[in-house]
C-alpha cells in the first residue's frame, strides 16, 4: 500500500532528520540549577560533547537537520543554538521549558515565551513546534496556529504529512514514528546493535511505501545518540541513505511548505470529536506502562 | 443432544491446524477510555483508521486469508467506514468493548456497555457480529450469560489453555459458548513492541517458533496484533513480518485458516472434538 504521497520528483521517500535538543531543561525537571553534577549532567555532555560530534558529521555528510530547542535551554545555551542554526539546520520550538502541558489560560503565553527566547538565541525565523515529551493539550494546536507557526511534529498516527485545521488556522503535522526514536530503546538499555536494526527494518519497509522517514534523536549522553559508538553507528546508517538515489533529506520547514503548496485536503483538528467524551471520562494514565 | 465428551480437545486428523488471525483495532478509543487526548505521542492509535487497519487488509487479500477483527464500539462510532472496509474485505469484525475498557467494569455497567457495542457494530455493519474479546483479557462471571444472551457463539479472551474448548457456565443445556484462547504474552505483538523493543524480524523468529511448536502439538494457533502505530504492527516493517508469517504457517501441510466465527462454527459442529469446561 503505497502513500502517493507528492514527494519533490525523483525522490520516493523523505527522511525528516530531528534532534531534540533537551540538555540542561530536561535534567531541571528532576533537579534545581544549583545541582547540575553528577548524574543530571547528561544534558550537558550533549551539548559540550554531542553537538560538535555531529554537527561535524551532518556537514560531513550535507545533511539538513532540523534542531527542536526549549527556551530554557536556548537562554543557557545561546551560542550552541547560533552555531547550530549557523550550520544551516533549521531550529524550532519545543516550548520554554520541558515542563507538563500549562493549564489552557497559560498556554499562549508559555508557547510565547518560548518562541522569544528561541528567536533571539538562534537569529533566525522559527516556524515549528514539537511538544515536550509529546504531550498537547486540547488547545496546543489552536495556539501554535495563532502564534503563526506553520507545522507541529509530535503526532504518531500516520506515515506522511497531512494538514490540520484549527479555530486559528491551518498546520501542518509533521508526524513522527516511534520506533524511530532513540530515546525509546536507549532509555529502556538496548543496544547500539539492535537500535540500528530496528532502525534499518523499519526505514527499508517506510522507503518502499513512499512514506517519510522521522528519524528523530537526543543529543543528550544517556538515551541520545552522541556518545562515539553511536554517532559512528548513526553514521553508517546515514550514508546508507545518502547513497539511496530514491530518499532525499528535507528539514521540517521544507516539508510543511511542500504540504502546503501540495493541495492537501485540510482535516479538523483531531480534538473536536473526541473532547465530549474526555470530559466525562476518568483519567487513568497510560495502560502497562511497565511489564508485569 | 447426547454426546461423549473427550477429555482434552483433539482436533481430527482431516484439520491438520486450525490458525486464527486476530486484530484488534484499538483505535483513539483506547486513549480517550482512560482520559488522555489522542494528540501527539498519545495519537498513535489514530494510525489504526488512518494507516495500519487498511494496511492489514491489503495484506491479508494479497496472502489470501481471513482474519477477525476486534473492534471497540467507540471507534466504530467515529470510523463506521473503516469498519464496513473490513466486513466488505471478507474479514469478520467482532466486539471488543466500548472504550476498550482495560478495568474492573462494574458488575452494574457491564451487560449495558456489552449491548451498547453489540448495537453500534450491527448498525454499522447490518449485520449481527458473533464474538467478543475483552479489552486486556478482563471478564467476570457474568460475561458470558450475557455473551450468549446477544447470540454470540464465542469468547476469545482466557488464557488458560492452548487448545479451543467449550465453556458451560450453566446448567441449561444451551448454557455454552466456545472458547478460542489467546496468548498476549508471546503471540501478541505489543509487549515486543512496548516493551522490549525488539526488532520486526526477530518478532517474526519468535512467532515462527511458536507456530512450529503448536503445529506439532496442540495444532491451534492464534496470533493478537494490533494495527497502530506505537506498540502495535501497522506500520510497513510490522505488517511486513506479519505476512512473512503467513507464508511461513501456509508452508505446513495441512493448515486451515479460519475467522474466529468461522472456527467457532467448525467448534459447534463438531463437538466430540471439544473438551467441555466449566466457567
Amino acid at each position: 500500500m503505497k502513500t502517493g504521497f507528492p514527494w519533490p520528483k525523483g525522490a520516493e521517500s523523505v527522511i525528516a532528520l530531528s534532534v531534540n535538543f533537551d540538555a540542561d531543561a530536561y535534567d531541571l525537571l528532576s533537579t534545581t540549577p544549583e545541582r547540575l553534577f553528577g548524574r543530571f549532567s547528561y544534558g550537558r555532555y550533549g551539548v559540550r560533547t554531542g553537538l560538535p560530534r555531529l554537527l561535524d558529521l551532518l556537514q560531513e555528510l550535507a545533511i539538513p537537520a532540523t534542531f527542536f530547542v526549549c527556551g530554557l535551554d536556548a537562554q543557557r545555551h545561546q551560542s550552541a543554538v547560533r552555531e547550530i542554526a549557523q550550520a544551516g539546520h533549521e531550529i524550532a520550538s519545543r516550548g520554554s521549558s520541558l515542563g507538563p502541558v500549562p493549564a489552557d489560560a497559560d498556554e499562549l503565553d508559555m508557547l510565547q515565551r518560548g518562541l522569544d527566547q528561541l528567536r533571539t538565541a538562534a537569529g533566525t525565523p522559527v516556524s515549528g513546534y514539537r511538544a515536550p515529551n509529546g504531550e498537547l493539550g486540547p488547545r496546543t494546536l489552536a495556539r501554535l496556529a495563532q502564534l503563526g507557526l506553520g507545522y507541529d511534529a509530535s503526532f504518531q498516527d500516520d506515515d506522511v504529512p497531512y494538514r490540520i485545521g484549527t479555530t486559528h488556522g491551518d498546520l501542518v503535522e509533521i508526524p513522527m514514528c516511534y520506533a524511530l526514536n532513540d530515546a525509546h530503546p536507549y532509555s529502556a538499555r538496548h543496544t547500539n546493535a539492535r537500535v540500528m536494526q530496528i532502525w534499518r527494518e523499519e526505514i527499508a519497509a517506510l522507503r518502499d511505501v513512499n512514506g517519510l522517514v522521522p528519524l528523530t534523536l537526543q543529543l543528550r549522553g544517556d538515551f541520545g545518540s552522541t556518545r562515539g559508538s553511536r554517532i559512528s553507528m548513526l553514521k553508517d546508517l546515514l550514508q546508507t541513505l545518502r547513497a539511496d538515489p530514491g530518499m532525499m533529506f528535507m528539514r521540517h520547514d521544507s516539508i510543511a511548505e511542500l504540504v502546503r503548496n501540495a493541495g492537501l485536503p485540510v482535516e479538523p483538528d483531531p480534538i473536536l470529536i473526541h473532547e465530549d467524551t474526555l470530559s466525562h471520562t476518568e483519567y487513568r494514565g497510560d495502560l502497562a506502562v511497565r511489564p508485569h | 443432544m447426547d454426546h461423549s465428551t473427550p477429555d482434552q480437545t483433539r482436533l481430527p486428523p482431516s484439520l491438520r491446524c486450525a490458525v486464527l488471525m486476530t486484530m484488534d483495532m484499538d483505535g483513539p478509543c483506547h486513549e480517550v477510555g482512560r482520559g488522555i487526548a489522542p494528540l501527539g505521542i498519545n495519537s498513535w492509535g489514530r494510525y489504526s483508521p488512518r494507516r495500519g487497519v487498511p494496511r492489514h487488509l491489503e495484506m491479508l487479500a494479497r496472502s489470501g486469508v481471513p482474519a477477525t477483527f476486534f473492534v471497540p464500539g467507540y471507534d466504530a462510532l467515529h470510523y463506521p467506514e473503516v469498519v464496513r472496509a473490513i466486513d466488505q474485505a471478507g474479514c469478520e469484525v467482532a466486539a471488543h468493548g466500548y472504550l476498550h475498557e482495560a478495568w474492573d467494569v462494574p458488575a452494574s455497567e457491564e451487560e449495558p456497555l456489552l449491548r451498547r457495542t453489540d448495537d453500534i457494530l450491527r448498525q454499522t455493519l447490518g449485520k449481527p457480529v458473533h464474538g467478543w474479546r475483552s479489552p486486556s483479557g478482563r471478564k467476570s462471571d457474568l460475561t458470558m450469560r450475557v455473551l450468549k444472551s446477544l447470540g454470540y457463539l464465542y469468547d476469545s479472551s482466557d488464557k488458560d489453555y492452548d487448545r479451543p474448548y467449550r465453556i458451560r457456565f450453566g446448567a441449561a443445556q444451551d448454557d455454552t459458548l466456545i472458547e478460542l484462547p489467546n496468548n498476549t504474552y508471546s503471540l501478541d505483538d505489543f509487549p515486543f513492541f512496548k516493551f522490549s523493543h525488539t526488532p520486526p524480524s526477530e518478532v517474526l523468529s519468535q512467532w515462527k517458533a511458536e507456530f512450529d511448536g503448536l503445529y506439532d502439538n496442540e495444532r491451534y494457533f492464534v496470533l493478537t496484533v494490533h494495527p497502530r502505530s506505537g506498540w502495535g504492527s501497522g506500520t510497513p516493517a510490522r505488517t511486513r513480518i506479519l505476512e512473512e508469517l503467513i507464508r511461513h504457517i501456509q508452508s505446513h501441510e495441512g493448515v486451515q485458516f479460519f475467522n474466529a466465527a468461522g472456527f467457532a462454527r467448525w467448534c459447534l459442529d463438531n463437538p466430540n472434538h471439544l473438551e467441555e469446561a466449566r466457567s
